[in-house]
Order: structure tokens, then C-alpha cells, then sequence
């Protein structure tokens, strides 16, 4: 059962799969434990991903169907014990720019490898990341942008993490079509992607000894 | 250096038929943002005063050297003008500085689950046209069907004056970015949302065969009429998102090629070049273009496609263009630029069948030095060694 789980996932096979996540929630099998199939479905995909077997459609269609199953499974999940998570990530697009599509992509990723998202969603005023940083002490901080004229946005946020003193206790990260090495460097960010799977393992290799991958 | 021996439009016509121009053609393609940041006032501004756009768009052009090829500045319409006519462009909801969002932001487009599946059907009977400006028009904008009549009678004058105004700059322009030169599948993917329009494409492909048919015989209706009505030679397609940065070739193999090969025939049998504007990366997909007819396609890349393992594919088969970066001319130093675009002229334009542009638009946050040292470096590399 676990393995046709994930197998469906991995095949893209959405309807099967939902329906397997919804009969065996509430056949009162471990929520956790149904989970943990969806999430070993996802790494699948992405390994895939990354030897070039799948493309991004199928990382979209994994990443909807895994979203659809935690929605399932989370009025389960909260009757039993949230597992911790393995880091926590504040993700915005920045003021200026209203594109979204890649971070929320890169937000199911996340989630369903065991981070905690803060997904702050579009056109963010950069006074708010620099709040929501405060408030959740993330590991990892990841701006993603589409418009160039967002990019004076992103280096504002990262001189406000200098001048509160705080840039260091995380990781910047950024993505986004139009990003390129330059554009890390200009903004003083430690990491950028225009790969999700490669912004996973960016996330993971920073968190070792947290995470077991 | 010698001088120039060549007209822009004997230029960009050599560039295309892959023979060798006296220099490399330089292509913009702009709406308003960069525009506004070089004049140093907000895009809202830009917007609300057609005239002094205007001005500031000849300006630039003066100011920087001037360019061959102008991919469609919108010149001469007003702010309601200008987003009705993109937002029946490009099929989604759109919003504009001074209308919808603080003045200095770009125009953002706000990509939502407008068209639906039952759409596809409709659209597979009527045609796209029929659909947009009957129905779905009025799901993306607000407007009357007398204030859309008006708009549909004065969008072809203001295309012709577009058009006529680049010709007293000696600037060859092409079938502009007008309503009917966004690909059938990127039409659809833009009015679906990317992620609903994948999912039907995997879970319900074959509503989409039957409206992408339906499309794409009008397309190829419209674009034939439309380049005869502007005696033009060259038509835009817009894609950014059938190549393989996005689908695996199972999806581009039967939702896009096919298509596209039937449009660029139709197209070349009336002697109509089709200038593909391909954003994202097309590296998986570039060998196909090999299968189109010799000189029959321009190929604009956005600078994420390897336009350097592109050449060396078609070389001497079709052209290239684009590829200088957004981000290189944002935040790039004007020598970044020159020595990039020297290394695009030597590399993709040495033999030929390069137009040296922007890949994708001008950047919003462009910095005017390195608009001027792309356009002096296409100008004068070439002919200060010969």
C-alpha cells in the first residue's frame, strides 16, 4: 500500500492517489504515516527532476496533488502530534512585483520535504519580512521575483536584515527567471536559483545533522 | 571605421535571410517601463500623458543612437488604450500604475483561473476571436461592448501610426504585438493559469487538441490578413511556454509543434517570416526548429536559452536574436554590456543571421548607460574593424 502510494504519486496518477489518502484517513490509519508516503512520492519526483526524466509540468502536477492530500489529511494531522520540522522558511515576493507561480511551487516543495513555509505571498512591503523574520527566526529567507524593478526591493530587505543586525542567523535565497549570479551578488544574497529542486537541496545540505537527506 | 551601407530595413532583411548585414541589426522591443525610468518620472506618468510619451520614446531613441527594429512601442495610445489592448493581447487580467497599483510599479499581469474547461469547447466552435471579444473579454476587463468597439475601430490607426512614425525614423517595425499574435497554447495557458492549464493538459488533453485546431486555422487566417493590411513581412509569435524548460516532449510533440509547424508553412507560403518571441529556456526544443523551412523563422531568446549552442544547431538555417539579459542590463556596468554583446556579434552574428536585442522586453529597471552602450556596440564593433 505504502509503495502504490507513492507510485501514484511519482506517475502523476491524481485521482487515485487522492482517493487512497481519503479511504485510509478515514479508516483511521496514521495520518503521519500517509504523509510520509506523499512526502517519499515528492522526493521521487524530484529525483527525476533532476536527471532530467521530468520537467517541470510534472513537478506542478506532483506538487498539486500533494497539496490536495495534505488539505485531506490535516484535520487528522491535527488531532495527532505535528511532527517538528526539520527548518522553518519565510518565502516572499517583494513589493512591486505581483508573480507568484514559482514561489508557491517552491512552497509545496518545501513543505513536503518537512519545512515550515511562511509564505507571505506577493507584493510584500519589505517592513513585513523584516517583522515576519523576527517573529518565526527563520533558517532560510527566499525571495522570488519575475520584474527586474523588484530587485531594488530585494537589496532594500537584505541592508534592513544588516542594519537589524539579524542577516547572519539565515540563509537568503533568491529565485526567479530573471535572476543570475549578478543578481545574488547585488543583492547580497548567499544563494540563487531559477530551480526548485535545486533550492531543496540547497535548503537541505544547510540544515545536515537536522535532516537525514 | 567605414560607414553604414545598408537601411534599417535592408539591414534586418539580411540579418533574416541569413546573409551577412554591413553591421549586426539592433532590435528593442519596450512598453513602458524602461521608457519612464530613463525619463526619470513614474510609469503612472508615462501613462497618463500620450503626447509627452511619445516624446520621451523618440528621445530615447535619439538619445541612444536609435535602433533598426521596433518590435511594437505602443506609440500613441492612451493608458485605457494601451491596457485594453494588452489585456486582449495577452487574455488575462491586467493592472496598470495610476489605474490599479502605485505609480512607479510595472504593469503586472494577474494570472488566474479565468478561462474554463467548459470554455475549450466553445472555443473549439466559434474560434478565439469570436470567444474573446463576445465573452471573454469582459471576464478580464471592465468595459462596455460600446467602449470595446471603439477601442477594436481606433487600435488599427494607431498600429498604422506606429508604424508610419518609425518610418520617418527610418526604423522597419513588423506586424505589431497586436491582439492575435500570442500562440494558440500560450493564449490558452495564460487564460487557464499555468498550473490548471498542465493539469489539462495531462487529465483532459484532448478539449485541448480540438480548440488549439480551431486556434490555430484562425491564427494563421489572422496573421496572413493582418500583415497584408500592414504590408508587412515578418509577424510576431509569442510563446513563453511550450519549450522544455516547462513540458517534456511527449506535451511539446503533440500540443505545440504540430501547430507551429502548420503556421510557419502557411506563413512562408505567402513569403511571412515568423519572428518567434521564445522567453524561458528552449535548449531541449531548439533542435526541432531545424525541421522549419530555411529563413523561415526569427528566433528572439530571452537569455536563458543557450544562444551559443542555438547558433551552432542552426546555423546558417534560421536567425537569432535577443539574449542580452535583463538582469546584465539592470544591474550590469556598461563594460559588462560591450563585452557581452561583443561576444554575441562574434559569436552568433560572425556569419550572419543575428539581430542583437534585449532577450524578452527591456527591463523595467533598466539603467539608460547600458541601453546606450548595447545600441553604440551593435553600432560601431563591426565597423571599427573592418
Amino acid at each position: 500500500m505504502r509503495e502504490d502510494l507513492s507510485a501514484d504519486i511519482v506517475e502523476l496518477n491524481r485521482d487515485k492517489a487522492l482517493a487512497a489518502v481519503k479511504v485510509r484517513a478515514e479508516r483511521g490509519e496514521d495520518p503521519l504515516a500517509i504523509l510520509d508516503e506523499c512526502r517519499l512520492g515528492m522526493s521521487l519526483v524530484g529525483e527525476r527532476f533532476q536527471a532530467g526524466d521530468y520537467f517541470l509540468a510534472e513537478l506542478i502536477l506532483s506538487a498539486e496533488i500533494f497539496k490536495k492530500a495534505v488539505v485531506i489529511l490535516e484535520p487528522y494531522i491535527a488531532k495527532a502530534q505535528s511532527p517538528k520540522p526539520i527548518g522553518k522558511v519565510v518565502l516572499a515576493t517583494l513589493e512591486g512585483d505581483i508573480h507568484d507561480l514559482g514561489k508557491n511551487i517552491f512552497a509545496i516543495i518545501l513543505k513536503s520535504k518537512g519545512f515550515e513555509v511562511f509564505d507571505m505571498g506577493a507584493d510584500v512591503p519589505p517592513v513585513r519580512v523584516l517583522e515576519k523574520v523576527r517573529e518565526t527566526n527563520p533558517d532560510f529567507v527566499g525571495f522570488s521575483v519575475l520584474i527586474t524593478s523588484a530587485f531594488d526591493s530585494m537589496r532594500q530587505v537584505a541592508n534592513m536584515f544588516e542594519e537589524a543586525g539579524i542577516r547572519r542567523q539565515f540563509k537568503l535565497m533568491v529565485g526567479g527567471g530573471v535572476t543570475t549570479p549578478a543578481v545574488r551578488d547585488y543583492i547580497g544574497a548567499d544563494f540563487q536559483t531559477t530551480d526548485a529542486i535545486e533550492g531543496l537541496h540547497y535548503c537541505i545540505s544547510n540544515m545536515k545533522g537536522v535532516c537525514n537527506d | 571605421m567605414i560607414s553604414e551601407s545598408m537601411t534599417s530595413q535592408e539591414r534586418v532583411a539580411a540579418a533574416i535571410g541569413l546573409d551577412k548585414p554591413d553591421r549586426v541589426p539592433i532590435a528593442i522591443l519596450a512598453t513602458a517601463c524602461p521608457f519612464a525610468r530613463i525619463a526619470h518620472i513614474t510609469n503612472a506618468q508615462f501613462y497618463s500623458d500620450e503626447e509627452r510619451a511619445n516624446e520621451i520614446i523618440y528621445k530615447v531613441f535619439d538619445d541612444s543612437g536609435g535602433w533598426d527594429l521596433d518590435l511594437g512601442s505602443l506609440v500613441g495610445s492612451s493608458i485605457l488604450m494601451n491596457k485594453a489592448i494588452m489585456s486582449l493581447a495577452l487574455g488575462l487580467r491586467l493592472e496598470y500604475p495610476g489605474l490599479d497599483l502605485p505609480d512607479h510599479y510595472a504593469y503586472q499581469a494577474r494570472e488566474e483561473e479565468v478561462l474554463k474547461p467548459e470554455d475549450y469547447e466553445t472555443i473549439a466552435e466559434v474560434g478565439w476571436t469570436e470567444f474573446m471579444l463576445n465573452d471573454f473579454i469582459y471576464r478580464i476587463l471592465n468595459i462596455t461592448p460600446v467602449e470595446l468597439d471603439d477601442i477594436m475601430n481606433a487600435m488599427v490607426p494607431i498600429f498604422f501610426k506606429g508604424k508610419e512614425e518609425w518610418a520617418k525614423r527610418g526604423v522597419a517595425t513588423m506586424y505589431p504585438p497586436s491582439p492575435f499574435t500570442n500562440h494558440p497554447f500560450f493564449r490558452l495557458s495564460l487564460g487557464r493559469s499555468m498550473v490548471k492549464f498542465t493539469e489539462d493538459l495531462y487529465y483532459n488533453p484532448d478539449m485541448i487538441d480540438k480548440a488549439l485546431k480551431k486556434m490555430t486555422h484562425e491564427f494563421i487566417e489572422t496573421l496572413i490578413s493582418g500583415c497584408q493590411l500592414f504590408d508587412s513581412k515578418v509577424t510576431l509569435v509569442v510563446e513563453e511556454r511550450a519549450g522544455g524548460f516547462f513540458y517534456p516532449p511527449k506535451i511539446f510533440e503533440r500540443f505545440w509543434w504540430p501547430y507551429t509547424m502548420e503556421i510557419v508553412d502557411a506563413l512562408w507560403s505567402e513569403g511571412i517570416v515568423t519572428w518567434f518571441h521564445l522567453d524561458t529556456s528552449w535548449d531541449k526544443n531548439i533542435h526541432y526548429f531545424k525541421q522549419l523551412p530555411r529563413g523561415s523563422a526569427v528566433l528572439a531568446l530571452d537569455g536563458t536559452t543557450n544562444i551559443f549552442a542555438a547558433k551552432e544547431v542552426l546555423r546558417g538555417h534560421l536567425c537569432l536574436a535577443g539574449d542580452v539579459q535583463a538582469a546584465l542590463l539592470s544591474i550590469g556596468k556598461v563594460e559588462e554590456v560591450e563585452a557581452y554583446c561583443k561576444k554575441l556579434i562574434d559569436e552568433v552574428g560572425g556569419d550572419g543571421g543575428f539581430i542583437l536585442s534585449s532577450g524578452c522586453e527591456l527591463p523595467a529597471a533598466i539603467k539608460p548607460d547600458n541601453l546606450k552602450a548595447m545600441i553604440k556596440t551593435g553600432k560601431t564593433y563591426e565597423l571599427s574593424k573592418k
